[in-house]
């Protein structure tokens, strides 16, 4: 941990660039405590210092005066990830990003946006909105998200089985990388490369550690004119799976793909029961949920909705689900974050326990085994189910982004342990599913060290890379090689 | 007596939102845009408030001046479950309880709690009538106003009584002291009790919300009223391009959006909405005492207000309150002197009078 001397040392060279946009002020340090990931009730890790910088060249200097005493950075975005990314929990210096929030090129000829990667998913779509574009990354914490927060998290989005994740989408970064310096990676605004090593990509998903982003280019998209979501009650995870594929097969364009297991259907049928009084249509043999929409010309997605009720109909036995306000509730309290449909406000549903999740990536062919053990291990580390949702997030494949969700009793320790016993199982099962342990959160304070099950000795290649930009080791210590909860 | 009390009573709300941190009250709080720390936003706050409760925060200064560099505009209140602005309020008192209330708004408590009223004024204004009307500090200090309000009521048919009136607290509350304020309102009830069963107008939307809320009053802005028969008056029209800002507490927490609007379009002005209206307008920059501890913060909020409404090509910005209207127009004031364009600030009443009396 930082000493006393050095923390003061690095406030007082700090100060005559930020004025009061450094503090090491408890209060401060104390709202930048603790993310959306589970632990404890009273749980915090304090940074040393808060520091707010508005340029690549102020980002520039902060790390040189914490390479000066050797304090950890780490940056902060929106705060909501579920891996404890933006733990503090070396101390050191938290970086807060959102005052990179400029819109710094709009290149309307080549759909393009250069950004500074504090602004949130949500301001930069408005923005776009005026020109008739979007920006179609949108993870569901899109209203507090940043495009930094994207990149280093490597998140998932709503529309990802058309556009992908960002990487899809992102054509060229600036990063100040642990040696102090500010180097722009990726391939300006052409989409692809195929000169020098992709050194862009290896920043997606590097959650900090091995810079901090501070810009971004990305590719943008006209709005499309109208977009309807429908929802189709299926027989088994797995064959809501192969139906996907088979209407992409068909030539659908799909513009978001989201399935269900039972117990999330059952909570939807809840908040419709508690809102309409009255009980939706939902025959027993239905195991799963698929949500779809389609976006464009409304006639092309009237034709695509009744292409896609067909299919699923005739060859799938799917039943389309008849209460629309169901539907349309989950979308737009998922995906709009209109909140009222169903008043499921975030906090209104975490008022006693709180959410977690292991977000597991397979094979699509082990959906249903992967619902069996979920529901085994669940139980046997004392997690209440609150279910799992499959996302979509290639473009123009069915994929398994999972989410294996549940209520985390943050009241105490032991809790919270045996919530990462449970993260720790699930992630040994997606191993030996041919999958992945993490999809969308990332490995944050959990995964890290323990990842060697998934990456075996390619986790020394990825130590090298790691010491190749951050030599001294302080960008975010303490994530992805090393971890707080599995062992 | 316990500081923390006040704050106790939220526990669950503050740890819930602990365990929540979706943020979606953080990017667009217009106090968290103009300083930049987290722990301006709500979420940041509500991390305090717990801090507080468990002891590994201690009240001092800093903690004071942060409780009270927020509007209590009601903005993350409206993206959330929870009850922000009483936990906020909370806050404060738990910090004026701890010693640390600003002297400015100590003053102004004083102020209201002895003379009845808080801001300076030559004489009351009264005036003889059948239909209760409130004024409140703000406009019983703005004879001008007044005039022209009343004008504007007596052509709509309206024969308003303004009676001795004294401060409804508001101030003292929110600003937490909330010992003064149950001195404030027993006043107030005396003074108001024969009017306690009868509709009254009123004018300053913070005060409406007092009234409705902690007294228990029916309560209907005068404006609203004045709406409601629009269709029967006679109005020149108006030529111009304008915004209306919805003031938080006449819009989001009385839920009065189109009447407004509606009297805006009867004059034939052409209305554009700004990005953040309705329901989630952002405040002027004038709530929650916060032109009082720090005008400069006050400012920058109003400017930030104006660059929205730059933002969609208005000339003029059009709202209904006693705070929004010489708040905004000090922003833009100021703007000007940045972006070399001035966006006016009018009141609707004002514009309204004009209509009515060509």
């Amino acid at each position: 941990m930082p000493t006393e001397t050095h923390i003061q040392r690095a406030f007082e060279d700090l100060q005559p660039i930020f004025g009061n946009r450094v503090t090491i002020s408890p209060m401060h340090r104390m709202a930048y405590s603790r993310d959306w990931s589970p632990r404890h009730r009273s749980a915090q890790d304090l940074p040393d210092l808060v520091v707010v910088p508005h340029t690549t060249d102020e980002v520039v200097q902060l790390v040189q005066v914490a390479l000066r005493y050797n304090l950890p950075v780490v940056p902060f975005a929106g705060g909501t990830g579920m891996g404890g990314g933006v733990a503090a929990w070396r101390g050191g210096i938290m970086v807060e990003t959102k005052g990179l929030n400029q819109i710094l090129e709009l290149d309307l000829d080549n759909l393009s946006v250069t950004v500074g990667a504090g602004i949130t998913v949500w301001t930069l779509n408005e923005h776009l909105a005026r020109h008739n574009l979007w920006f179609p990354h949108q993870p569901e914490s899109k209203r507090a998200c940043t495009i930094g927060a994207c990149i280093g998290c490597d998140n998932d989005s709503t529309f990802g089985i058309r556009y992908g994740k960002i990487l899809e989408n992102l054509t060229n970064l600036v990063l100040v990388t642990g040696q102090g310096e500010a180097v722009r990676l990726g391939h300006r605004k052409a989409s692809f490369t195929s000169t020098g090593y992709k050194l862009m990509e290896l920043v997606v998903g590097s959650e900090g550690t091995l810079g901090i982003v501070t810009e971004a280019t990305l590719r943008v998209f006209p709005l499309p004119q109208t977009r309807q979501v429908r929802g189709y009650l299926l027989r088994s995870l797995n064959e809501g799976a192969k139906a996907l594929e088979r209407l992409l097969a068909a030539g659908l364009a799909i513009d978001s793909a989201h399935m269900n297991d039972r117990e999330r259907l059952h909570f939807y049928t809840h908040s419709y029961r508690e809102k309409y009084h009255r009980e939706p249509e939902v025959p027993d043999w239905a195991e799963a949920i698929l949500f779809i929409s389609w976006a464009g010309d409304p006639d092309v997605v009237e034709f695509s909705m009744d292409k896609t009720t067909r299919i699923l109909r005739e060859e799938y036995g799917a039943e389309m689900v008849r209460e629309q306000e169901m539907v349309d509730g989950w979308w737009d309290s998922k995906h709009r974050l209109e909140f009222i449909p169903f008043k499921q406000k975030w906090p209104d549903s975490q008022r006693v326990k709180k959410f977690g999740a292991a977000d597991l990536g397979l094979p699509i062919g082990r959906l249903d085994k992967a619902y069996a053990r979920f529901r085994e291990i669940a139980a046997k580390w004392h997690q209440d189910i609150l279910g799992m949702t499959v996302y979509n997030e290639a473009p123009n494949k069915a994929t398994a982004s999972i989410s294996f969700a549940v209520f985390v009793d943050d009241s105490t320790e032991e809790n919270i342990r045996n919530f990462y016993e449970y993260v720790r199982e699930m992630s040994q099962m997606a191993v030996e599913m041919e999958g992945t342990m993490s999809s969308y959160i990332g490995d944050g304070d959990r995964l890290g060290g323990f990842n060697a099950l998934e990456h075996g000795p390619s986790l020394e290649y990825m130590k090298q890379v790691k010491a190749l930009f951050d030599p001294a080791g302080i960008m975010n210590p303490g994530k992805k090689f090393d971890t707080r909860w599995l062992r | 007596m316990n500081p923390l009390q006040a704050l106790e009573q939220y526990i669950d709300d503050i740890y819930t939102c602990n365990r929540t941190r979706c943020g979606f009250c953080r990017e667009e709080c217009p106090v968290y845009r103009v300083e930049g720390y987290e722990t301006y936003s709500c979420r940041g706050k509500m991390l305090v408030a717990r801090g507080l409760l468990e002891g590994t925060l201690q009240p001092d200064e800093e903690m004071a001046r942060m409780a009270d560099e927020c509007l209590l505009c009601g903005y993350c209140a409206a993206r959330c479950a929870l009850h922000n602005v009483e936990i906020i309020t909370a806050l404060r008192e738990a910090l004026a309880q701890a010693g640390f209330q600003a002297p400015k708004h100590h003053a102004n408590t004083n102020q209201i709690l002895t003379e009845g009223y808080l801001f300076p004024r030559t004489s009351a204004i009264r005036r003889e009538g059948t239909t209760p009307l409130y004024l409140g500090c703000l406009y019983q200090s703005k004879p001008a106003e007044v005039k022209t309000i009343l004008s504007v009521l007596e052509k709509a048919g309206f024969d308003p009584l303004i009676t001795d009136e004294v401060c409804c607290g508001y101030v003292v509350e929110a600003t937490g002291d909330a010992e003064g304020f149950a001195r404030a309102q027993a006043r107030f009830q005396q003074v108001y009790a024969p009017y306690a069963d009868q509709e009254i107008l009123t004018l300053c939307p913070t005060c409406t919300i007092t009234l409705r809320d902690k007294y228990g009053l029916r309560v209907k802005p005068a404006i609203v009223a004045v709406a409601e028969g629009i269709g029967d008056l006679r109005l020149e029209p108006v030529s111009m391009t304008a915004t209306y800002h919805d003031p938080c507490h006449l819009g989001r927490m009385l839920g009065v959006f189109e009447e407004p609007r509606e009297i805006i379009r009867a004059l034939g002005i052409n209305l554009v909405e700004m990005e953040h209206n309705r329901t989630f307008s952002t405040c002027c920059g004038g709530g929650g005492g916060v032109t009082a501890v720090n005008p400069k913060l006050s400012a920058e909020i109003a400017k930030n207000r104006v660059r929205d409404a730059l933002a969609v090509g208005a000339e003029t910005i059009i709202t209904v309150c006693p705070t929004c209207t010489p708040t905004l127009l000090r922003g833009a004031g100021r703007l000007a002197n940045e972006v070399d364009k001035f966006v006016d600030v009018l009141d609707l009443w004002q514009l309204l009078d004009k209509a009515l009396t060509r």
